[in-house]
């Protein structure tokens, strides 16, 4: 598999043009709050994340971001409709318990959400599959089966799919290749290694 | 070799060893919540570090129901016991004194070396005792800003406190919003909530019982020292959690032999709680206990400024509240509240929860991830 950049580094270019500034957002699962650091300094969010772990919370605050330590979703109950201006939730959802659950919530709390996820379409994956009958183990998917989080893996057409059924408005799409760099303008759910939607309802 | 030669909170690494109490004392006349008004009061207080030439390296630290200024280092070579935040407390530890000039005082309402219930009144020279003034959260932290005025120290760099202490910290982000940078409130709630009232009177009717409160005039050295006992042997037991006590006592026996078929200390959990019991009263006054722990129970912020939102509308302090997943007193869902409540503000807030088995007292005990989450938001950038 080909080496990733930072994951992080690929969210903050391309969700950060999508966010206008001034404006507040929530980041479902923030992880060590990289990307809410980059929008508070480089366009004035207020902007909060959530995860479950400490370890990321400290990191959070340790770069001055405010951030909720617990369950996304009771923290999601508490926010008034269209609280936020946009809900980012980058590789998050592959391990929520009740994704489309969350995906509509987010969409009550805020104008748009910003979903991104790995491809589970993509080629390898497939020829993956269809030579060696397993999962696949990488860079991108580091845990066996028997490891880690569950996980449900999205493609691009089942996310689509997903929405159409939902009636939930697909306003923005980026597509990118395995290197998750290059734009992928084509079959992307056979090519696309990394993709990015924004969704309003 | 002396007793101070052994003493390793004395010079040991991360100590502040020797401490000395202050008393600032404010002539002129204080009015309470309540509309009573005391031609003067006194607080005690100590400090630990140094205030920097900008002044603004300052941490106050609130205590809690029990608690007092005293919360590092020891007045005394030969004392073994530290101030009750000693493991917090010093150079290189999370509030570190090597940076920060930490400030702690007694409450208003105190039996420590602050004007309470059992200081004189000037006007009949006696105590006060029950004509003291009720005493509220808001009181308790009206005195401090005016110590905190009197050392000159234009803001803070933070305000710290768990249990009572964490509802000052509230209360002086709302009511000094400009004045207050951080705050870490800890293992605490925003409205005392029927169960903790509940508690509370307990512990005050087994005071107000006792033959000897005497309608709270009692002389100093007696007093209602069964009715004390018990409300703290009670209280103690709020602190602590069902799975922590197991840990620590189980079924263990005094003698570790059999059982003595008698209403004596069998079990080593009595023992224990008897003992928090006995050291209580000889450092605590029980009308204070009462004072305390009605101005718990009147501790209600939604009702105070409307809702828990209004509360909050112009504090501009950054805010780290920590809940612990085993209090079962100001339960983690409490602090949750605090933060959710300051996110609808669009507040600089984050929670987080520590999985300890120690109850209510998780925020006194030492405790690794506490210590992470603390230095993590006093060192932010």
């Amino acid at each position: 598999m080909e080496k990733q950049p930072d994951k992080r580094t690929v969210d903050m270019r391309l969700i950060s043009d999508w966010i206008d500034p001034d404006s507040s957002v929530l980041d479902l699962g923030c992880g060590p709050g990289t990307l809410l650091e980059y929008l508070i300094q480089t366009k004035s969010v207020f902007g909060v994340g959530v995860d479950w772990d400490m370890d990321k919370v400290c990191s959070c605050i340790q770069r001055g971001v405010p951030a909720f330590q617990g369950d996304l979703s009771e923290l999601m109950k508490t926010f008034p409709d269209k609280f936020f201006d946009c809900v980012i939730c980058s590789r998050t959802l592959q391990e929520l318990s009740s994704p489309a659950a969350v995906l509509l919530e987010a969409l009550r709390l805020a104008d748009t959400v910003a979903v991104g996820f790995v491809n589970y379409g993509y080629w390898k994956n497939r020829l993956h599959h269809l030579f060696s009958g397993s999962r696949t183990v990488g860079e991108v998917t580091p845990y066996e089966w028997h490891q880690g989080r569950p996980t449900h893996e999205i493609s691009i057409a089942d996310f689509e799919s997903f929405c159409s059924r939902h009636e939930i408005t697909v306003t923005r799409r980026v597509y990118l290749r395995g290197d998750w760099e290059t734009p992928c303008g084509y079959f992307q759910n056979l090519l696309c290694g990394y993709a990015l939607f924004e969704l309003t309802q | 070799m002396s007793d101070a030669d052994e003493n390793p909170l004395l010079t040991g690494p991360g100590e502040v060893g020797l401490v000395r109490y202050g008393d600032f004392d404010f002539e002129k006349p204080f009015t309470f919540e309540d509309g009573q008004t005391i031609p003067r009061f006194r607080l005690r207080y100590e400090t630990y570090g140094t205030l920097n030439e900008s002044r603004d390296n300052a941490i106050l630290i609130c205590h809690a129901l029990s608690g007092d200024h005293h919360c590092a280092g020891i007045h005394s070579v030969r004392d073994r016991k530290p101030g009750w935040w000693n493991n917090m407390i010093g150079p290189g530890k999370p509030i570190d004194t090597n940076r920060f000039f930490v400030i702690c005082s007694n409450c208003l309402g105190g039996c420590q070396g602050s004007t309470g219930p059992e200081s004189i009144n000037p006007e009949t020279g006696k105590p006060y005792n029950l004509d003291f003034p009720f005493v509220t959260i808001g009181d308790m932290v009206r005195a401090q800003k005016l110590l905190i005025d009197h050392l000159d120290i234009p803001e803070l760099y933070a305000v710290a406190g768990g249990s009572m202490g964490g509802m000052q910290v509230l209360q002086w982000a709302i009511e000094y919003p400009s004045f207050v940078k951080r705050i870490v409130p800890l293992a605490t709630t925003s409205r005392q909530g029927a169960q903790s009232i509940a508690f509370n009177e307990v512990g005050r009717q087994a005071i107000i019982q006792d033959p000897e409160w005497k309608g709270g005039n009692y002389e100093a050295e007696a007093g209602p020292r069964v009715g004390l006992t018990i409300a703290r042997m009670m209280a103690h037991i709020t602190y602590l959690s069902d799975k922590g006590m197991e840990r620590k006592f189980g079924r263990r026996r005094r003698d570790s032999g059999e059982i003595n078929f008698s209403f004596d200390v069998d079990f080593e959990v009595e023992r224990y709680l008897r003992y928090q019991g006995q050291s209580f009263i000889n450092r605590f006054d029980a009308n204070t206990y009462l004072y305390f722990t009605r101005a718990l129970d009147y501790f209600d912020l939604p009702a105070t400024y409307g809702s828990l939102e209004d509360a909050f509308r112009d504090v501009r302090a950054r805010v780290l509240v920590v809940g612990f997943t085993s209090d079962w007193l100001f339960p983690p869902e409490q602090n949750r509240e605090i933060v959710q409540a300051l996110l609808r503000q669009r507040k600089h807030a984050t929670y987080a929860e520590v999985p300890m088995d120690f109850g209510h007292d998780s925020f006194l005990v030492d405790a690794p991830n506490l210590y992470r989450l603390i230095v993590a938001f006093l060192w932010e950038k």
